[in-house]
């Protein structure tokens, strides 16, 4: 079985072709992607009227490049994906809409794929992990800890309450000074910074229910900085080595109880998987390690060209659906915000 | 040469198969609708083609409606038309909604200008012009009905489009003879395939034309002062 798969709730725009071998293998034939930030830099975020009209021009490339890569014709391809949501609505109605034409004209099935679904199935498409898992997906828009029990089956532990992570880091950058994306920045002056020279807080450390808070951090940052100024280049660096210290233990604690959480809901999980790409950040990826060990499972992190958006995973949770026969028709609707665990009601700030 | 023309950039979502040339349309459904174009489309493609003998298999150049107009309803358009060229190895065309409105008062209306100008909201229209003869007394643009009022000058004048009864209010208020022409709130997609069928695939790329720059500001400042 082979599926194409569209990516454009953000601001890349990507096109995939995964397919399964004879015993039900993932092979990622291709998977292209065209980043827009440095169209969004100079707004210092993503700008949805930017990245729509980068989508539009240029999803139709992606789409021809991912079979070229692939060396396979349209007429090879038995059914297209595209994340229908949650995400930037402009951008997501192009995808869907190229994806729609596409099985149109072939006759080969439409799927709409969570967005979401496809980072929790990645672990899957890696390394054919079993379900039931735990899965933090932490990225610029989305900060969640979903028990992962099988396709279709999410239950949503904890999400945060204001602020993504990754967003965390994208306004502490800016309020420092450095350049967006933030995260990559941050972390390089953290290395060089004293993690323990500002006291900030851990926001709902302890508390029973997995959620997150970031924004007050993000203010903690700003009185310490407030308190200091002008910044000093060391300054900057030991600000960052505090709050990334901050977060790590604050992912830490919260892991730990949503898996806590996991046991009574799905027995013990197969790994801990962490997406998105805020996974990038080798601090946190080690308190997960440290976690991952104490709590007697492995740590699951796809290499960051699968944690960021791509078409691969958005093929793959297509291919997942279709082969248990899900399919979609021509009416589906884009979906701003669509949350992964039908159960939950989207909360004000929780962004999906 | 056989076309598949695609219309979502304003009031409505229609479709239509024709033949370059052809009076009339093989098979053609038009939906009046401001919103909804994204979920409405390929149904009604489907349609559209399913009453089409030979398919998609017969289809020779796809053509779009470009805009100006609705941006999300113009993605919508050229999204389909560009991944349906792709899945037929057939070129696809753009053709600016001014233009497929202008095209069939053309011929109507007679000794006066012919003008094109659809709502832009806020007091605004985006405006086309020609005169008998086809010289271009308006190129297209985005202008106040005022200021558009202003460049038509004194002579009769019809106008086609969701503008046309601003603009034709603007035109009486100075004293000119404006007409609106009936039935032209968005493009007829005959039309569209008439005009697409006689593009250049080369120039007349399926590109969206948005005539309105998109609203981003650059953020300034936010960065606490370093030593
Ligand atoms: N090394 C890092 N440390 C911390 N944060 C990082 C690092 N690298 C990237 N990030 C953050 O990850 C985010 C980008 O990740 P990603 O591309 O997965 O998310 P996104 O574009 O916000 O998409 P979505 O939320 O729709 O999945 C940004 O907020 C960025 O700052």
């Amino acid at each position: 079985m082979r599926v194409l798969g569209i990516e454009t709730t953000c601001d890349e725009t990507a096109a995939a072709v995964v397919e399964t071998d004879g015993a039900g293998r993932p092979i990622i034939r291709s998977s292209e992607v065209l980043s827009q930030i440095a169209a969004h830099a100079a707004y210092g975020g993503v700008v949805p009227e930017i990245a729509a009209r980068a989508h539009v021009e240029a999803v139709d490339h992606m789409v021809a490049r991912a079979l070229e890569r692939a060396g396979v014709e349209l007429s090879d391809i038995d059914g297209f994906a595209a994340a229908a949501g949650p995400g930037l609505i402009g951008g997501v109605m192009i995808g869907l809409t190229t994806a729609k034409a596409l099985s149109l004209v072939t006759g080969k099935p439409l799927i709409a794929v969570n967005h979401l679904e496809g980072h929790a199935l990645t672990p899957r498409l890696i390394e054919q992990v079993q379900f039931p898992y735990l899965l933090l997906l932490a990225s610029g828009g989305h900060t969640q800890l979903i028990a992962v029990r099988g396709v279709g089956d999410y239950v949503r532990l904890g999400t945060t309450i204001d602020d993504a992570i990754g967003e965390a880091f994208d306004k502490v950058a800016k309020m420092l000074g450095l350049p967006y994306p933030g995260g990559p920045q941050v972390e390089r002056e953290a290395k060089k910074g004293n993690p323990e020279r500002f006291h900030l807080p851990r926001p709902m450390q302890g508390r029973p229910v997995a959620d997150f808070s970031l924004s007050g951090l993000k203010t903690a940052v700003r009185q310490e900085a407030q308190k200091i100024l002008p910044l000093r280049a060391s300054d900057v660096s030991d600000l960052c080595a505090s709050f990334q210290a901050a977060v790590v233990d604050v992912v830490a604690d919260r892991t730990r109880v949503a898996l806590r959480g996991f046991r009574d809901i799905a027995g013990h999980p197969t790994a801990l998987v962490v997406a998105g790409g805020v996974a990038a950040n080798m601090a946190i990826r080690r308190g997960l390690e440290r976690l991952a060990a104490e709590a007697g499972v492995r740590l699951v992190a796809p290499p960051l060209a699968l944690c960021t958006d791509n078409g691969a995973i958005i093929a793959w949770a297509g291919l997942e659906r279709l082969r248990m026969g899900i399919q979609d028709d021509l009416t589906v609707a884009a979906r701003p915000r669509w949350p992964l665990d039908a159960s939950k009601d989207t909360r004000a700030g929780a962004k999906a | 040469m056989r076309v598949l023309a695609i219309d979502t950039a304003l009031g409505a979502c229609s479709a239509c198969v024709a033949e370059r040339g052809a009076p009339a349309a093989i098979s053609t459904e038009t939906m009046v609708m401001e919103r909804g174009h994204a979920e409405a489309l390929l149904p009604l493609l489907e349609r559209v083609m399913a009453h089409a003998p030979g398919g998609f298999g017969a289809i020779d150049r796809v053509v779009v409606t470009v805009g100006p107009g609705s941006f999300t309803g113009l993605r919508i358009g050229i999204s389909a038309a560009r991944a349906i060229g792709l899945a037929l190895k057939v070129p696809v065309v753009g053709v600016t909604s001014l233009s497929a409105l202008l095209s069939p008062i053309v011929a109507t209306a007679g000794d006066r200008v012919a003008v094109a100008a659809i709502d832009a909201r806020h007091g605004q229209v985006f405006i086309q012009a020609v005169a008998p003869g086809g010289r271009v007394v308006v190129p297209a643009r985005l202008a106040t009905a005022r200021e558009a009022a202003r460049l038509l000058g004194s002579g009769n004048i019809m106008i086609a489009g969701s503008g046309a009864g601003l603009l034709a209010a603007e035109a009486w208020s100075v004293g000119v003879n404006a007409t609106v022409a009936p039935d032209a709130l968005f493009p007829d997609p005959l039309w569209v395939a008439r005009l697409g069928a006689l593009a250049d695939p080369a120039t007349a790329l399926p590109k969206p034309y948005y005539l309105r720059a998109p609203d981003a500001k650059p953020q300034e400042g936010g960065a606490l002062p370093r030593a």
